[in-house]
């Protein structure tokens, strides 16, 4: 086998190499799995824990806002929001961090950078599917069997994970260069999260009284038709829906999922200069 | 089929440098700063090229040692054969499967146990699960590690990581292996054992070594052909003998005077300047037999650095440690210092010596430099000293002992 480096080189997308380093991301998964609650008190009880905590404070304020709901829907709605929003944010933060935290392995060894983020997203899913089954469990207790729209939840799933993966890899890329990602990153997530049906739902957002360019603008924020869509798989009906919208949500994961890989890809051969 | 293991034509590498425009007072530094961000480019920027038009070519099977100074190009160089960083310009060709060995123990983690980390380090430099579970055995016997397979290796002592981080690495089966001093680590049987490791990789299937090293011993002992790069610009490449006697010749035209390029990373701070000087503190890099002489470093410190110790080695030309010396510790902030070695009170004999020179804080080094400086102690026949005659051959050390003669009988 003859291998060519040529300084002109362009970047590409080398799936059959990327498929070469399976073992490799395999174990660097591995890795973050058990370093994860190493030496923590409660170990991998935390990945419920922490959706717990929030659940208790947001289901709360949920509460508050809908005051027809029983208490027990409110919290079943809620919990499998928040969930979902663990999921999402935890991979969009863990994503973009990829690359500073394997700085070490990355300007020493050579393979394909889209290792690290692609095994950050994996760990963020195992994390995803502990306390996932748990709600599973606890819906099926508390309310019923999930309505038969419950089959589409993989494709939400997958859609909702693409997302967070064009976001977290656009960041990746970028904080090589600019540290200052790192500072953003948080505030875009809060804001993300009070503009997105978690514990204010869309009903709630659209039934209020105030000018329609707002509604708009909350619209177009493609967590919005996220949220909802997760939320019909569990519930059967949509709180807001419209097809328009699902078309323009489409549109902007595949535009986000291609400029995002382009610009890693394209920066990715001098990420050992700079990081 | 071509024989050539490895093909490199026209390669450069260029590094951007930037220079802060200096302001010598804090008022002064915290305006240009809050400027700076307005106004963004009050820094000047100038390329520097770490290599400059590199060509060679490596046949099958050789063990090739790459050899020159701090700063020469030589990292540069192995990092971009190793595709960790891409050239600037030019073209590199080789046969096979490649792996590189900069670091000993790359991508260890600290809470994982020796079998884990043997798994996870074997797949980041490239092995299967299956070729790792096939050598799992010789490389737990190389590292002589079996008690703590189970242990975490943030538990283990320095000696047991290396030699486990070693061992993962020596039973890798690349076409052409890239190694980066990473035997300066661990004690001189396992360097041993390590480069015996080597020795044998190649020899039994003539896989091809490429070798960076500041110990012309072992770089003399394991490689068959050389490349000597200087600032960036390949010099000579050839038989290693030739290479190594062109580099110990060439190193030390400095008068006894080293300016030094400030370091790729910078933790706390670097030595900028090094003088060898005789007791006028004239600065010449020979000293006559017999006479005292001094070493002054000045170095740069960019941030407060907490139990700092300047150390001064000097080891022979074949790398035996004679002497090592150092400051008292001291709590250093931001700043540029001068420390003054006075080496007057040993004598050595006439030769050439190496000065090693190592900056810590709380008993880690973050600046070490080898093989840059060198003293050469003139011969001067028989020296008086202190009214007692000594002779250079007499032994490495000349300082005579004090001796009382009484009459017992």
């Amino acid at each position: 086998m003859r291998t060519i480096i040529k300084s002109t080189d362009k970047a590409s997308l080398d799936l059959l190499e990327l498929k070469r380093y399976a073992g490799l991301l395999k174990y660097l998964s591995m890795r973050d799995v058990i370093v994860r609650y190493k030496q923590t008190w409660i170990g991998l009880g935390w990945s419920i824990f922490r959706p717990l905590i929030n659940i208790a404070i947001f289901g709360s304020l949920s509460l508050l806002l809908n005051k027809g709901q029983s208490v027990r829907e409110n919290y079943i709605t809620v919990s499998a929001a928040i969930i979902f929003w663990q999921l999402i944010s935890t991979s969009i933060t863990d994503v973009s961090n990829s690359l500073s935290t394997n700085a070490n392995i990355l300007s020493k060894v050579y393979f394909p950078k889209l290792i690290f983020p692609v095994t950050s997203l994996l760990v963020c899913i195992i994390d995803f599917l502990i306390s996932f089954v748990l709600y599973l469990i606890c819906y099926l207790f508390l309310k019923d069997l999930p309505p038969w729209q419950i089959c589409f939840l993989p494709i939400v799933l997958i859609i909702g994970l693409l997302f967070s993966f064009s976001i977290g890899v656009w960041f990746a890329a970028a904080s090589v260069k600019f540290r200052d990602v790192k500072f953003i990153l948080p505030f875009l997530l809060q804001i993300i999260f009070y503009a997105s049906p978690i514990f204010i739902s869309s009903n709630y957002i659209m039934s209020l009284h105030i000018p329609n360019f707002l509604k708009k603008i909350y619209l177009i924020n493609p967590f919005v038709g996220l949220m909802n869509a997760y939320k019909y798989c569990f519930f059967g009906e949509f709180e807001f829906f419209s097809i328009k919208l699902l078309v323009v949500n489409i549109i902007t994961l595949a535009l986000l999922l291609v400029v995002s890989i382009r610009y890693f890809l394209k920066f990715e051969k001098s990420f050992a200069d700079y990081i | 089929m071509s024989d050539f293991a490895i093909k490199v034509e026209g390669l450069s590498k260029k590094y951007k440098l930037t220079h802060a425009n200096r302001e010598k007072s804090l008022v002064g530094s915290s305006i240009s700063s809050i400027k700076n961000i307005f106004t963004r480019n009050t820094n000047t920027k100038e390329d520097f090229w770490a290599l400059k038009d590199i060509n060679f070519e490596i046949k099958k099977g050789d063990r090739v040692g790459i050899v020159g100074r701090n700063g020469a190009g030589k990292s540069t160089l192995l990092k971009i054969l190793s595709r960790i960083v891409a050239p600037t310009t030019g073209k590199i060709e080789y046969e096979g499967r490649m792996a590189s060995l900069l670091e000993v123990g790359t991508g260890f983690h600290g809470d994982l146990s020796g079998r884990e980390n043997i798994y996870l380090n074997g797949s980041i430099l490239g092995m299967s699960k299956s070729e790792i579970d096939k050598k799992f055995d010789e490389i737990v016997a190389f590292s002589e590690v079996e008690r703590f397979l189970d242990t975490p290796v943030k538990r283990y002592s320095s000696g047991m990581y290396v030699r486990l981080a070693f061992a993962v690495a020596a039973h890798l089966e690349p076409d052409i292996l890239i190694v980066d001093e990473v035997l300066a680590v661990g004690d001189a049987a396992f360097q041993k054992k390590s480069m015996g490791k080597m020795e044998e990789v190649n020899q039994k299937d003539g896989r091809t070594i490429l070798f960076v090293s500041h110990s012309m011993q072992s770089v003399q002992k394991l490689c068959n052909v050389g490349i000597y790069l200087k600032n960036g610009e390949l010099i000579k490449n050839g038989n290693i003998d030739t290479i190594v006697s062109e580099y110990v010749n060439n190193g030390e035209n400095t008068n006894g005077k080293y300016i030094l390029t400030p370091p790729e990373t910078i933790e706390f701070g670097y030595v900028t300047q090094l003088t060898i000087e005789n007791i006028d503190e004239n600065i010449l890099n020979e000293i006559p037999v017999g006479s005292g002489w001094k070493v002054r470093i000045k170095f740069k410190i960019i941030k407060n650095t907490p139990h700092f110790i300047a150390g001064l080695g000097i080891v022979t030309s074949l790398d035996m440690p004679l002497r090592t010396v150092w400051s008292e510790p001291n709590d250093t902030g931001v700043g540029e210092y001068e420390i003054v070695f006075d080496l007057s009170d040993i004598l050595f004999t006439t030769g050439d010596y190496k000065i090693i020179v190592g900056l810590s804080s709380n008993q880690r080094t973050f600046q070490y430099i080898n093989n840059v400086f060198r003293i050469k102690i003139s011969d001067a026949g028989e020296i008086a000293h202190n009214k007692k005659v000594v002779n250079t051959e007499s032994g490495l050390i000349l300082n005579p002992a004090k001796t009382i003669i009484k009459n017992i009988s």
